[in-house]
């Protein structure tokens, strides 16, 4: 055992200390005067400029250093500088969800006495991807070194990769084959990777012979460590400048200053109130192969959120009647949730000022143990969370947004972030050796809608704000796939009078390889997993896969015959072009491998639409299907917009008189269709009381109510049904997977 | 707030306002008195009196109507006391089979109706679509936004409600 460190001495009782001190004050770390910045606003402000500069030139130099595409392209990585007791002061951009899951990981260290066992030192490097310590999901690998000055701990500098391939049971990191802990991949539990600033050679070790392509972490370690001495460098030269004791005061009145900030500033965007949203992700894996019967292979997932702006501007978001943790993928922990709402805050709160830890303070989160959300087994797997996480938190964008809305900032309105399925693959690369990789363009789906304009088009994931799908060619020299085409998928933005980003499709032809194994993850194929606002709709569910195996794509090459580029907006286009055996696949895709010659396409999803469709501007709805974007039934179905001429000939325009008669027609129908919503209610109460839904429907109520005595007394007093009333489980409904 | 400001939030209500002018309002920091100049525009664009308290949708608005503060829209319909969820009050088009679905979702994949529908909430006055909802038979309707009115009056904007 390590003697104890007298450079950490009493670092947990300090970390306590802070935390009585936070729930005694209601300010960080007791701090209830800004006395550096009250002195000095400008070197206030210039000394944190600072240290975020560190954080961003640090995460800059890993890019280079990587080899992962994901890191250098899609800028899948972050940096931070933290406290001695683990809470932010300056971060880089990137993946921010991380900054947050950092601290987790830090005060976890400090919590379980690391300062005696195995020691805290100059030099060590920590590493951690266990998301019941302190991150999302096995491939989001994070490191931290620990910042002494003359001996004692001034901080820490910590950096996170996602990783491309995490070494579990299917290639790539989300595995969405995982239902246990087991099957996830490599894990390093917070663990004492490195040295007297080197990374230990037995680590490398077990990294190269756990991995399919060790090449990606391994040189990411090496990325982030160089990135945490880069920040530790910067903390030191800074103490040099202003000295260390002003230093370790100012650095904790950032978070202060953070904590202020976002509480003044939901004071200013918002008004106060509850506020409630839902939604919903359908998970289909009956008959899938290798799917162990531990639980049910279908779920359906109903994620209601309640949130409460308080009157001094803190945000309440209540996860209450959420779905219990399962057997599958994409259960979360707490680390994970604090990382969405961290992540969702730096994007519509903390777009300028002190971006710390200290917005974070500013809120609470209120997880129900047992739900997925804070699962209360260890064993249970994270692989896929985004699955579940990217659906609550746009739904907490749709609510911030009501908020905006209602506060006259309409420029601020924004529908929220989608899901953005994950493919993945490994087998025997184009070199002839083996491999592993996530592909990381879904960093790139549609976004929601704003209310005063259309969503991106491809172009916006929540995870990363800098959202990039990163370059074909770069992709192709990685995996064993050559593009045939990434395409707009048409109508894949939900409708609106301002429609939600588009999404896009890719279709690859696996070359030179005779086994590749792909594999996807994140799809909500049997319901929307996300929403329109104000009577925009949401976008479609994801799109099931088109595949040909034993393609003639290459006879066809030789021959100088045209080759489609995607499925063609009937998505039939693979059938009319190529011969060979055609299968629709709805995801997740894991079946037999794949070779040389077959192809394949993967859809990414859209944002939801943003107001009534029929007050679309006509010219916009032309525009769009002018440029691809929507078609031209969709055009006249959804938006009642009627055209004169054909595209065909280029003399497509807009019919205005007749868009106009269309448009009233339109409304009177739905007024003749429509019906008050009491008598709807009067008739749909007999239908609740008899359970007259789905198994799986049943099934999710059901749990709800077993797990959250709120969730089933609000269900009974909706519907008006008895107390006690549930639903019992029929025989026939066990699992189906037997 | 000068003629020039008045028409730059009217064109950014409208959708009109240009980009580089809609970045910039995005970037720039917000104006304190920013709710009370957005609701002045508000009340000229509708044609009846009721003073208007808060937005809560594209077409809804807490109004002060006598005694009582209700939701209204744009067309005039009124729809009772904000503390209560307005959509009962609506009314509804629920889209629960495939051919429904796929009329609003043209070549694209849809929900399996058995699991989830669309719940369209309609002004009864004009014909405008809401708020729609996207859930499971049977789940209960979501009462989006109940404001604490009388606090973010009192406390938030120092002003009479």
């Amino acid at each position: 055992m390590t003697e104890t460190n007298s450079m950490t001495a009493g670092l947990r009782k300090r970390l306590e200390e802070s935390e009585a001190q936070l729930a005694e004050t209601g300010c960080y770390d007791g701090i209830t005067t800004l006395e550096c910045r009250d002195m000095d606003p400008l070197k206030f402000e210039t000394i944190h400029m600072k240290l975020r500069a560190g954080c961003v030139s640090a995460r800059e130099i890993a890019r280079r250093i990587s080899a992962s595409p994901g890191v250098r392209e899609v800028g899948e990585m972050v940096a931070a500088i933290y406290t001695p007791e683990g809470d932010a002061v300056a971060i880089s951009n990137g993946i921010m969800v991380h900054v947050h899951t950092m601290s987790r990981f830090i005060k976890w260290m400090i919590k379980n006495d690391y300062e005696h066992d195995p020691g805290i030192n100059p030099g060590d490097i920590f590493a951690n991807n266990d998301a019941f310590i302190g991150t999302v999901q096995v491939p989001d690998v994070m490191d931290v070194v620990p910042i002494f000055h003359e001996g004692e701990l001034v901080g820490w500098a910590g950096a996170v990769c996602h990783e491309l391939e995490a070494g579990g049971i299917t290639p790539g990191g989300d595995v969405a084959l995982a239902q246990e802990r087991f099957g996830e991949g490599l894990f390093i539990c917070a663990e004492k990777i490195g040295l007297n600033d080197k990374i230990r050679r037995d680590y490398v070790i077990r990294c190269e012979r756990n991995l399919r392509m060790p090449i990606y972490w391994i040189l990411d370690e090496q990325a982030k460590v160089a990135a945490c001495f880069s920040m530790r460098d910067r903390v030191l030269e800074l103490i040099e400048e202003v000295g260390v004791d002003f230093y370790k005061k100012i650095s904790k009145e950032f978070i202060e200053e953070g904590r202020r900030t976002q509480l003044a500033r939901v004071r200013q965007l918002t008004v106060p109130g509850t506020y409630r949203s839902n939604t919903f992700y359908g998970h289909v894996t009956k008959g899938k192969p290798g799917f162990q019967p531990l639980g049910d292979p279908d779920w359906l997932y109903s994620i209601p959120l309640k949130m409460d702006i308080k009157l001094d501007g803190k945000i309440v978001v209540d996860f209450e009647g959420a779905q219990p943790w399962g057997y599958h993928s994409m259960n979360c922990t707490p680390a994970g949730m604090d990382g969405g709402m961290f992540v969702t805050l730096t994007q519509h709160m903390n777009f300028e000022g002190l971006v710390n830890d200290g917005a974070w303070l500013a809120t609470q989160l209120k997880l129900p143990k047992g739900t997925w959300t804070n699962p209360d087994s260890e064993f249970c797997a994270t692989a896929t969370s985004w699955a579940l996480l990217l659906p609550a938190y746009g739904a907490f964008q749709r609510m911030l947004s009501r908020g905006f809305l209602a506060r006259g900032f309409l420029e601020e309105v924004f529908v929220g972030q989608v899901n953005s399925p994950m493919i993945e693959m490994g087998g025997i690369s184009q070199y002839g050796k083996p491999f592993g990789i996530a592909h990381f363009e879904c960093a790139a789906a549609g976004s929601g809608a704003l209310a005063i304009k259309d969503g991106l088009d491809t172009a916006y994931v929540g995870w990363n704000p800098e959202s990039d799908m990163g370059n074909i060619e770069i992709w192709e020299l990685d995996m064993p796939m050559v593009y045939l085409g990434r395409s707009i998928l048409p109508n894949s933005g939900g409708a609106g009078k301002y429609r939600g980003g588009n999404a896009f499709m890719s279709t690859w032809v696996i070359n030179k390889s005779p086994e590749v194994r792909i594999v996807t993850s994140e799809h909500s194929s049997r319901v929307f997993d996300n929403a329109g606002m104000c009577g925009g709709y949401p976008a479609p569910t994801c799109q099931k896969h088109r595949v040909v195996r034993n393609s003639n794509i290459y006879q066809r090459a030789e021959q100088r015959k045209p080759l489609a580029h995607s499925t063609g907006l009937d998505q039939n286009d693979l059938e009319q072009f190529y011969q060979g055996n055609q299968q629709i696949i709805e995801g997740p895709h894991i079946t037999a491998p794949m070779k040389e010659g077959d192809i394949f396409t993967h859809s990414y999803n859209g944002g939801g639409g943003y107001g009534d469709p029929l007050e679309r501007d006509p010219v916009l709805v032309l525009d769009d299907i002018i440029q691809g974007h929507s078609s031209q039934v969709h055009g006249e179905r959804v938006h009642g917009v009627r055209f004169k001429g054909s595209m065909d000939d280029e003399t497509l325009e807009i019919d205005f008189p007749q868009t106009l008669s269309t448009r009233k027609r339109l409304r009177t129908e739905r007024l003749q269709g429509a019906v008050p919503v009491m008598e709807w209610y009067e008739s749909e109460k007999d239908k609740v009381k008899q359970g007259d839904f789905s198994p799986e429907v049943l099934k999710m109520y059901r749990a709800a109510m077993d797990l959250s005595e709120e969730f089933a007394r609000e269900f009974r007093a909706f519907w008006q049904l008895e107390n006690g009333f549930t639903y019992p489980e029929k025989e026939q409904e066990g699992m189906n997977n037997e | 707030m000068n003629n020039q400001q008045r028409e730059e939030y009217k064109l950014l209500i409208e959708g009109q306002l240009p980009w580089p002018q809609t970045k910039n309002l995005m970037s720039s920091y917000k104006d304190r008195d920013r709710f009370f100049k957005i609701l002045e525009i508000y009340q000229d664009k509708v044609e009846w009196d009721e003073k208007i308290l808060l937005p809560i949708g594209e077409h809804l608005f807490i109004v002060q109507k006598g005694n009582q503060c209700i939701v209204k829209c744009t067309c005039g319909h009124e729809f009772g006391d904000y503390r209560k969820n307005w959509k009962f009050q609506s009314v509804l088009l629920v889209r629960n089979k495939v051919e429904d679905l796929e009329s609003i979702y043209p070549h694209s994949d849809v929900c399996d109706p058995s699991w989830m529908e669309i719940r369209e909430f309609i002004c009864p006055g004009c014909g405008t679509l809401l708020e729609i909802e996207a859930c499971s038979p049977g789940y209960p309707i979501t009462f989006d936004f109940c404001p604490d009115l009388e606090g973010f009056y009192r406390e938030w904007l120092n002003h009479p409600l």
